[in-house]
């Protein structure tokens, strides 16, 4: 009896050896553009990931429709108290300069001030993060939807998992999303920027 | 007849003659009233818009040396001096350099002069950028932006158009010492001028000394070009009379300075004193110093004999006259006179005009037009502030031109055979900052980086692969494929048998060495797996906007596409898949500092991120192993660069592609003919575009990846997970949640439980 029990476990040992990956699973984007000219859906987002990811825990399958409806709830693991959480934080003299500046003309109701002085700043220091995040607001405020949404996008993608910009920016995609009657995207930006406000809550002080 | 009646007779005959004579006249002279005041009216209410280059922005930080930054200022006309004197002059000093910058109307905002000191730090950068009369240092500071052309808007002509008041006092008392010594008291016409010039050429026995007075000259100026006959002699006579009815003398005088004719520049000609100081001294008007007043002076009298590029001797000898002039009437003094008759001419530039960009403005045109209302670019005096970069126009210039040449030379080619053109734009911002459409690259001919449309070969196979890799599921960076020989039937016609261009074949090749290689096989291969369409996706979404059908033959690149528009194809894979919409435009400005409207970067992700940076990955391989290896004997061996070379058949096209983190550069190579040149992409258009990147000091490449992609060792040999046990392991970026999980045969950890317990025993 033990003896075939022993056999038994070392097949099965040998066999899980042998045994191949498991089938992969189909996998691809959908273009955001249709060639054609027909509106662009939004990118499927990527649930937000924690920092660092789970590893074994695949990311959902991109639904059919452009809105991904995520598996699981969205969990954003607090930031470091390293995490940079403002322009000047990762900005050089000149570029705080000019985003000071756009910041107080955005406050007196000139955000095509701002836009300019955010631009100067870019063409400086093409990669700060920051600086796109409030360029997607100064689009915002002059009712450019479209151009807050991408513009928030790609700042979220170079924030490297910045929780605070990427709360500012899930912010402005909220609001360009509800801005043009998108009410389920604005929900999901909502879920995002409620993630990420408990995120940065929690944080160290 | 009796002889009473007689004399009534003739009497009122003699009257009615003369009242009809006397009506005829000022019919006459009405239509002439009406044509001066045209004309007049018509010189003066035009402004042309002004085009701007980028401003050059100065802060501490800039990677800018002392010696380039020297360079940008005397491109905008500034003068070297031992010390400051005034706006558009800098001082070097031992260590640092002293700037007055001018002052100038920015579309956010007016930047007054500055006086500033400049210092560098030991890394080759600005470490401050001192305000000398504030005391206080600057975060940052603009120069004026070069002025690179002035458009009318309807006639396409170029002005400068100068107010009295902005013309020096030396040149318009100069003008008047010189051509019109009666000027503010004669009527127009002057009989005193007249019978002074007379007899003054009576006795010289030739003609030296003109009798029309500056009204006069005036009026001849609107007929520029024109045949002076006695007819239209006598109505210029008439019409200067008619003109100082109607305008004062200051508008007159104005009105002159703005019109005059002084040279030709290519098939354009130059008028009015603005433009003339641009054209001779790159600088403007209210910098000049006396002995370029008096040259321009001088030139009213005969812009073509007097010219100072052709006929130099000639040119400096009227110039010590006017000088001359100029002293006798007290609006120089002695020691003035004598330092500036000593003086050489001073052009500016070697060239036969002044630095123009006519490519890069012809874009400028072509954007403004699809950008904006017909009736609001008409409109007068708009400022249109662009994105070229003139620090990195210049460098494509400079190596365009060089390359030509040389590679003709190379090549055994007739000379002024070969063509080229170039883009250079940047990454984040999709702003073009540099455009070159042809080999001369002063006058504006067939706009090749605008309008040529060629086959861009294997610039096409990135797209291939990018389809590939964004089904991680089937295909990822080490992904083996087949180097075989393919048929395809094709309706219609012989089925298409493709070659790699080495016509050998080299076995399974990795995806990443099949497109660092640019096997022709491999990519068919992988094409084929998704389809023609699929891949014309692609290009689409990188921002290709042409109608090629969709065929097999265009993974090798049977598509034709402009270079400008490659450039926005590889700026969306540099922006990681964020395609900003490429301008040539910032800002456009009415005369009364409103924005026309706000120019903003057009943003769209159109390519996925995470498949985007394996293709790039796989990019930069072509530079460090593939076929694009000799880039590094000239690029810094630390900077990661990505690009693709691209060759057509028969090598009718030379194409190189690449980009780092904030520039990417576009460069072709070809006969306009269309009849092979020999050269591969790496032979001719590879070796421009590696200068002009380290030109431009251009970075290198981010390694961070995105969130979606993971990095995992791997071996290259079997495409496997690997460990500490396999030698030349590397780190190899996959989708995430695809990155192989079974261990290489190499891997320590490849060791089943069972034969690593056999082994145990006998070790």
């Amino acid at each position: 009896m033990p003896l075939r029990v022993l056999l038994l476990s070392l097949t099965a040992l040998v066999l899980s050896a042998c045994a191949t990956p498991p089938a992969k699973r189909e996998r691809s984007w959908p273009y955001p553009e249709q060639p054609g000219g027909k509106p662009a859906p939004t990118v499927p987002q990527r649930p937000s990931l924690p920092s660092e990811p789970v590893p074994g825990v695949p990311s959902p399958l991109p639904p059919q429709v452009p809105e991904m409806v995520p598996q699981e709830p969205i969990v954003v693991t607090p930031p470091p108290p390293s995490a940079p959480r403002s322009a000047e934080a990762v900005s050089g003299q000149a570029v705080t300069a000019l985003v000071r500046q756009a910041r107080s003309q955005r406050a007196a109701g000139q955000p095509q001030q701002a836009q300019a002085l955010l631009e100067r700043a870019l063409r400086i220091e093409p990669r700060n993060y920051f600086v796109w995040s409030a360029m997607a607001q100064a689009y915002l405020d002059q009712k450019n939807y479209d151009q807050a949404e991408s513009v928030a996008t790609k700042s979220n993608s170079l924030a490297r998992g910045n929780v605070y910009a990427e709360l500012e920016n899930w912010k402005t995609i909220r609001a360009a999303r509800a801005a043009r009657g998108d009410a389920v995207g604005a929900q999901l930006a909502q879920d995002r920027v409620a993630a990420l406000q408990a995120a940065v809550s929690g944080a160290a002080p | 007849m009796a002889p009473r009646k007689l004399k009534a007779f003739i009497l009122s005959s003699l009257l009615l003659i003369l009242s009809v004579g006397l009506v005829a006249f000022s019919a006459y002279l009405l239509t002439l009233d009406k044509r001066v005041r045209d004309l007049f009216a018509g010189s003066r209410w035009q402004l042309p818009a002004q085009v701007y280059a980028a401003p050059a922005e100065l802060y501490p930080g800039l990677n800018l040396e002392k010696e380039p930054l020297r360079h940008e200022l005397a491109r905008l006309g500034y003068r070297e001096a031992a010390e400051l004197q005034g706006p558009g002059t800098y001082a070097a000093g031992k260590a640092g350099l002293q700037v007055q910058t001018r002052a100038f109307d920015f579309w956010d905002g007016p930047q007054p002069s500055l006086q500033l000191g400049i210092q560098w730090g030991e890394d080759g950068n600005v470490s401050q950028v001192y305000d000398l009369e504030a005391g206080a240092p600057r975060d940052i500071v603009r120069l004026d932006p070069m002025l690179i052309g002035s458009i009318y808007p309807k006639q396409g002509e170029d002005r400068v158009l100068v107010k009295l008041s902005e013309v020096p006092e030396l040149m318009s008392k100069g003008l008047l010492a010189v051509e019109d010594q009666g000027f503010r008291h004669h009527f127009g016409v002057s009989p005193k001028g007249i019978l002074r010039a007379s007899i003054a050429n009576m006795r010289a026995g030739r003609v030296v000394q003109g009798g029309s007075t500056l009204t006069q000259q005036l009026v001849k100026n609107f007929f520029f070009g024109s045949e002076q006959t006695w007819q239209r002699k006598i109505n210029e006579a008439f019409m200067a009379v008619l003109l100082e009815v109607h305008y004062s003398k200051d508008e007159i005088l104005e009105g002159y300075l703005n019109e005059v004719h002084l040279g030709q520049d290519g098939n354009r000609a130059v008028h009015g004193f603005g433009l003339g100081a641009h054209f001779y001294f790159n600088k403007p008007l209210g910098e000049l110093q006396p002995h370029e007043v008096a040259l321009l002076v001088g030139l009213v009298k005969g812009p073509s004999y007097y010219n100072p590029r052709r006929n130099p001797k000639r040119a400096l000898e009227r110039r010590n006259l006017v000088l001359d002039v100029f002293r006798e009437e007290g609006l120089i003094t002695e020691p003035e006179y004598e330092a500036a008759v000593k003086l050489p001419l001073g052009l500016a530039g070697g060239r036969s005009g002044v630095e123009r960009y006519p490519a890069f403005v012809e874009l400028v045109k072509r954007q403004l037009e699809l950008q904006y209302r017909k009736e609001d670019l008409v409109s007068e005096g708009l400022r249109i502030f662009t994105t070229l970069e003139p620090r990195a126009q210049e460098s494509l210039e400079r190596r365009i031109s060089a390359a030509m040449p040389q590679l003709e030379k190379n090549r055994k080619m007739k000379e002024d055979t070969l063509e080229a053109a170039g883009v250079v734009t940047s990454v984040d911002g999709g702003e073009v900052l540099a455009l070159v459409g042809g080999r001369d690259t002063r006058y504006a001919g067939f706009n090749r980086a605008l309008d040529s449309r060629r086959s861009i070969g294997s610039l096409a196979k990135p797209f291939v692969y990018l389809t590939a890799l964004m089904h991680p599921d089937r295909f990822n960076v080490y992904s083996i494929l087949p180097d075989e020989p393919i048929t395809l039937e094709r309706a219609g016609s012989k089925p298409w048998s493709p070659m790699n261009y080495d016509r050998q074949l080299h076995g399974p090749q990795p995806l990443v060495n099949a497109l660092a290689q640019s096997y022709n096989l491999p990519t068919v291969y992988l094409g084929l797996q998704f389809g023609a369409k699929a891949m014309r996706d692609t290009l689409v979404a990188a921002g290709y906007s042409g109608d090629a059908a969709p065929v097999p033959s265009m993974f090798l690149g049977a598509v034709e596409i402009s270079p400008l528009e490659v450039a926005q194809m590889y700026g969306t894979l540099a922006a990681s898949g964020y395609q900003a919409a490429l301008s040539s435009i910032r800002q456009v400005q009415t005369l009364d500092r409103k924005p026309l409207s706000q120019s903003q970067i057009k943003l769209k992700q159109t390519l996925p991120e995470g498949p985007v940076y394996l293709l790039n990955w796989s990019l930069q391989a072509v530079l460090t192993q593939g076929t694009a290896r000799s880039a590094y004997s000239v690029l810094p061996g630390d900077r990661a660069f990505a690009g693709k070379t691209g060759t057509t058949d028969d090598y009718r096209d030379s194409w190189f592609a690449g980009f780092g983190a904030d520039r990417v550069a576009v460069i072709w190579v070809g006969r306009d003919d269309n009849k092979p040149t020999g050269l591969s992409g790496a032979n001719g258009a590879l070796p421009i575009w590696t200068q002009v990147m380290k030109d431009l000091n251009a970075r290198g490449l981010d390694p961070v990846p995105p969130p979606d992609v993971e990095e995992q060792l791997v071996d290259p040999a079997s495409g496997l997970k690997a460990d500490e046990g396999c030698p030349g392991a590397r780190s190899v970026p996959y989708i995430r949640g695809y990155a192989p999980e079974q261990f290489a045969p190499c891997a320590n950890a490849a060791q089943s439980a069972p034969m690593q317990w056999l082994r145990d025993i006998f070790e």
